[in-house]
């Protein structure tokens, strides 16, 4: 991972194009892109980036690559809500530093901050792509990063991703969320189907065909293989699979009983999880290494639905030891509990990766999204219906949020950001799909 | 391993009269019946390495129907008998469901009447097993409500104990909100959901 090179302007500086933006530019030259004045005339408080189509060099491009690869770069840029994105623009020939630097004075004059220019070359074993960000703020259009990526022929919307992720980088000094898998439940045939797809909605593969009830899909956070529920042997039993590997899947918990609910420890060493063996729901940590079930919680009612803190050090989870079903923190040995949520009926917490907030899922009449900080502050609502918003799963990054809504036709995998705004179906998500798990950056 | 198994079958009477003794329908008793059982080495799917599986556990439950033996990667054959598949169990009209206030795990006063003759009916088949599906209503999410079903079926359990049904005849699951038996969003609806049904099987 190369070092993030900060963009040459700060935040101030940004603001300050934006404002300037914010006045119709004087009349740009003739050449520049109608597109690109269109979504300055816009004018948000987002870096304009211009993504000509990507040049394609060393062999024939009869799938398409340069529009399409750079399509999904744009959308992941414009997803990142970082950035305002100009598309669409042929692709800049190879080789051909005054053409670029030309297509650049363009842009820049049309109001873009930066431009991506990305080389693809397929090769038989495999797709390489350079990309390169140019900083058109500054006098000599300044080339601030360059990087090389390589993906297997068939995945070549991975390119794409990743090349999406290293901009982001660059610009937050934090990867983006673009090279992930969205899993979730699929309801198929009268049977419930784990199945994975890109973050963004495509190839949706399925993980599970065992035709009978599987839940709760949860990603390792190596990203290799997900802990989920299934009754594919007639009971509930936890097991693991790997989802992109010949490997069989491993039974993780098979105890009369429940087997629910998991949740991995950050380090991946470990599985929170639900198990009613001992006579009703108590939350367990299973030791993968030893396979030894250690108990947490010790109480008649129910207690359910673990989600680890991201330093490992606490777990929160659901009870209905008041009463009605809340969220409850604990240490990761069962001490020190404390009760998370006053009134209502909230379950699904989800520990984000900062660590600085829960997400879970409040029912009043029907189902929607809060927040909370850990401390029991901050509590803020998300979702306001309508239908029911719920099972909600964080990005790695922590900037997006995905949840499952039944606000359109059927259940449908939506996402939105942490505070709530900007919620959307995954385009091309599959219809009847709900609980998903974003994965964690892919390996 | 057989003098293990010796020494269980002395045990699970006993577990099972001391269900009789504690066993209470409004506030399931469950912490004298309760001990872990693992069930998993006859029902991996596949090979796994000894890490995966669950820990030995200790003796018994009133709940298993059989012995369960400490999980091994060790082929089927290897270990006694898990409980019966429940695809296994069949419908039997005499056994009539009972149903549960919304996220509620008590069984009501006019439900134990239903339960009493489910009751008589298994001792007076005393060569059949039963299944007790435990299920819940579409409000609510799903983990939680694989927990509230495996109360409710638990509950269930337990009052059938209480009236002299020998817990090692029983088995319980739990299918949470996935197998409702009415679709409509409204309380006649979601009432005939939560449920505990009845499935039985000849020994």
């Amino acid at each position: 991972m190369s070092t993030p090179r900060r963009f040459a302007f700060t935040f101030a500086a940004l603001l300050a194009a934006v404002a300037l933006l914010l006045v119709p530019p004087p009349a740009a030259r003739s050449q520049a892109p109608d597109v690109l004045l269109n979504v300055i005339a816009g004018g948000a408080k987002k870096l304009n980036l211009f993504v000509p189509d990507f040049t394609v060099t060393g062999a024939p491009d009869p799938a398409g690559l340069s529009r399409s690869l750079a399509e999904v770069t744009g959308n992941d840029l414009t997803f990142s809500t970082l950035f305002s994105v100009v598309s669409g623009q042929p692709p800049l020939p190879a080789g051909n530093p005054d053409a670029m630097q030309k297509a650049w004075t363009d842009a820049a004059a049309a109001g873009a901050h930066a431009a991506l220019h990305v080389v693809v070359t397929p090769r038989s074993d495999r797709v390489e792509g350079e990309m390169r960000l140019y900083d058109l703020t500054s006098p000599q259009l300044r080339q601030i990063a360059t990087k090389k990526f390589a993906v297997v022929p068939s995945e070549p919307r991975r390119l794409a991703h990743k090349i999406a992720d290293e901009v982001v980088f660059q610009f937050t000094g934090e990867l983006g969320d673009a090279d992930t898998k969205i899993a979730f439940v699929a309801l198929r045939a009268g049977a419930k189907e784990i199945y994975t797809m890109d973050y963004d909605g495509a190839a949706p593969v399925p993980l599970t065909a065992n035709q009978s009830i599987n839940l709760s899909p949860r990603w390792s956070p190596d990203a290799r293989s997900l802990a989920f529920t299934s009754y594919m042997r007639g009971y509930p039993y936890l097991y693991r699979l790997f989802a992109f590997e010949r490997r069989p899947v491993q039974l993780l918990a098979g105890f009369l009983g429940i087997n629910s609910s998991p949740a991995w420890s950050p380090d991946g060493r470990q599985v929170a999880l639900t198990l009613s063996k001992d006579g009703n729901p108590e939350i367990y940590v299973l030791t993968l290494a030893t396979g030894a079930f250690r108990r947490l919680t010790t109480n008649p009612s129910i207690d359910t639905e673990p989600t680890w803190s991201p330093t490992g050090r606490e777990i929160a989870f659901v009870s209905d030891r008041s009463g009605s079903a809340q969220v409850y923190v604990m240490d990761a040995e069962g001490a020190n509990l404390r009760r998370l949520t006053q009134s209502g009926f909230n379950t699904q917490p989800r520990w984000s990766p900062k660590g600085d907030t829960i997400v879970y899922t409040s029912r009043q009449g029907s189902h929607d999204l809060w927040a909370v900080a850990p401390d029991g502050s901050a509590l803020r609502r998300l979702t306001t219906g309508p239908g029911d918003n719920e099972s909600a799963a964080w990005s790695p990054s922590g900037r997006h949020l995905a949840f499952q809504s039944n606000r359109l036709r059927g259940s449908k995998v939506f996402t939105m950001l942490p505070d709530g705004s900007e919620q959307q179906p995954i385009a091309n998500a599959p219809a009847d799909s709900a609980s998903p798990a974003w994965s964690p950056r892919l390996p | 391993m057989s003098q293990r198994r010796g020494t269980l079958h002395l045990l699970l009477p006993l577990l099972a009269l001391m269900l009789l003794v504690t066993g209470c329908p409004k506030r399931p008793a469950t912490t004298a019946a309760s001990a872990p059982a693992p069930t998993a080495s006859t029902v991996a799917p596949a090979p796994t390495p000894p890490s995966m599986q669950p820990a030995p556990a200790a003796p018994s439950t009133p709940s298993s129907p059989s012995m369960a033996a400490p999980a091994t990667p060790a082929p089927a054959t290897a270990a006694p008998a898990t409980p019966p598949r429940p695809s296994e169990f069949a419908e039997n009209a005499n056994l009539r469901d009972v149903y549960f206030d919304f996220d509620k795990y008590d069984i009501r006063p006019d439900d134990a009447k239903t339960l009493d003759a489910n009751a008589g009916w298994l001792k007076s088949n005393a060569n059949n097993l039963v299944l007790i599906e435990g299920h819940c209503d579409e409000r609510g999410t799903n983990e939680y409500n694989l927990a509230l079903g495996e109360r409710r079926a638990k509950a269930t359990m337990n009052y059938l104990v209480s009236q002299g049904i020998q817990a090692n005849r029983i088995t319980i699951i739990s299918y949470g909100k996935e197998r409702p038996v009415c679709s409509e969003k409204n309380e006649a609806c979601w009432q005939k959901n939560r449920r505990a049904h009845f499935l039985v099987k000849a020994r």
